[in-house]
């Protein structure tokens, strides 16, 4: 018996919290070094320029388009599938689950706006990223806090994620660890958005 | 004499499994630790609404009234919960009453819940003792997984737990928590263990295990109080486990 279900369920919570997870912290790491300076942010974008497309091409299509094309998709079709109840049944948990479905719908565009944007069309147009081509574009507040809370829903939904993972797995199977596993991915949610918040600030000065 | 105190009901009804929903209200003389079938029985003996319209008696189900049964279970003031056991005196007024629109709706307030025991029934939600081989004396249960066991057999099959989760209903072919911890149940018996492969299969398949999304209400809502959470994480585990040798052992 194959149960093709199963697996592409397993391979959707797996591909969300290696490739995007993974993905997703270095965009943060990388972005955060902006609070060192712009000289710190731009060598560290001119490091990842300087892999040989040759290399960073697959690298890009293989463990990011694809999880994430997939992850999307497989996404909207297990979204689909919820009738959210947080009105009646405002448990935390509950609240958790139903914000796990609107970031994603939001993620959903942002995402498809931001790669198109800047990696299709400013970066494959041949421009060179830097922290002034950000600073220009981000001159726009309607940019910078579409920007913001896309940094804010990508890194609750990862968060989150981690906690259902560890559910979804049977990691944390009994009810002290799956508190405790939750607070703590909260605590990381909270901090990881100071961080993008005060990232984000450097733009405004 | 003090004069009598009236509770309000408002209560969604629908004439037949696909004719449109409709509300009334009805009055029921208050009296202290009032229920909502007790309620309902009153209405039932004088189908007046507010209005003073008579219409069809409130048809819904209960059996029990010890919350031991799960026949009575609706929507009392958007939550799921058993109608026997919950005390007016608990509840915000007016006090609205619906069917549990995860089930197809009979009429009223009554409920198709035959769904549950299609999915008891695919998940293999018994023990096999007759065959052609012989069973000896029964075997020694372990006592703390009793224990555990004891608790998952509180199930009384209500529903609550598929109303309250946001991926139980007609959009989705998911089975619910409550046959998933059945499965843990059978699994859990010296005897329903040679079976336990089988039921892991049963719910790895579509509308099974992996529909969870750990909203958790189930275990919010259960009336028993069972630990549903727990046990689909301890599924969780077993199934990988069974997945695992499903692809390293064939």
């Amino acid at each position: 018996m194959f149960n093709v279900t199963f697996y592409l369920r397993r391979l959707h919570s797996i591909a969300g919290l290696v490739c995007l997870g993974g993905f997703l912290l270095e965009h943060i790491l990388t972005n955060a070094r902006v609070l060192i300076g712009p000289e710190s942010f731009n060598a560290a974008v001119d490091l990842l320029a300087s892999i040989p497309p040759q290399i960073m091409l697959p690298l890009e299509l293989g463990l990011v388009c694809t999880p994430f094309l997939f992850h999307a998709i497989y996404g909207v079709y297990i979204a689909w599938q919820a009738k959210n109840n947080p009105q009646h049944y405002r448990f935390i948990n509950n609240i958790q689950f139903w914000l796990q479905r609107m970031t994603a719908w939001y993620l959903l565009v942002f995402l498809a706006w931001h790669v198109f944007y800047l990696r299709i069309f400013v970066k494959g147009g041949g421009a060179h990223i830097s922290f002034q081509l950000l600073q220009s574009y981000f001159a726009n507040p309607v940019w910078w806090v579409l920007y913001l809370i896309g940094m804010w829903a990508a890194i609750f939904h990862f968060c989150n994620g981690v906690t259902t993972f560890c559910m979804t797995w049977g990691i944390a199977a009994g009810p002290r660890i799956q508190k405790v596993i939750n607070a703590a991915m909260m605590a990381l949610c909270a901090l990881l958005c100071f961080v993008s918040l005060a990232f984000m600030v450097v733009y405004l000065m | 004499m003090a004069e009598q105190k009236f509770v309000t009901f408002v209560i969604e009804r629908q004439d037949g499994p696909n004719e449109k929903p409709y509300t009334q209200e009805f009055d029921v003389p208050y009296r202290p630790s009032l229920n909502v079938v007790a309620a309902l029985m009153e209405i039932q003996k004088n189908p007046v609404t507010r209005d003073g319209k008579r219409v069809a008696p409130v048809v819904w189900e209960c059996n029990c009234l010890e919350k031991v049964c799960g026949a009575c279970m609706m929507v009392i003031n958007g939550k799921a919960c058993q109608a026997c056991c919950a005390l007016i005196d608990n509840l915000k007024w007016p006090i609205h009453l619906a069917p549990a629109r995860t089930f197809p709706v009979i009429r009223d307030l009554l409920i198709d819940r035959t769904v549950m025991f299609e999915n008891l029934k695919k998940i293999q939600g018994w023990i096999n003792v007759d065959g052609s081989w012989k069973v000896h004396e029964a075997p020694r249960q372990n006592p703390y997984t009793a224990q555990t066991c004891y608790e998952i057999s509180h199930c009384m099959t209500c529903g609550c737990c598929l109303e309250a989760c946001p991926n139980v209903g007609p959009q989705s072919d998911f089975m619910g928590p409550a046959p998933l911890a059945q499965v843990l149940l059978f699994n859990l018996n010296p005897l329903g263990k040679y079976d336990k492969p089988k039921r892991l299969e049963a719910i790895m398949q579509k509308g099974g295990i992996t529909s969870c999304g750990n909203s958790q209400n189930c275990e919010a809502v259960c009336p028993k109080n069972i630990k549903l959470t727990r046990y689909i994480a301890q599924l969780n585990r077993d199934v990988n486990i069974q997945a695992l040798k499903n692809i390293f052992n064939h």
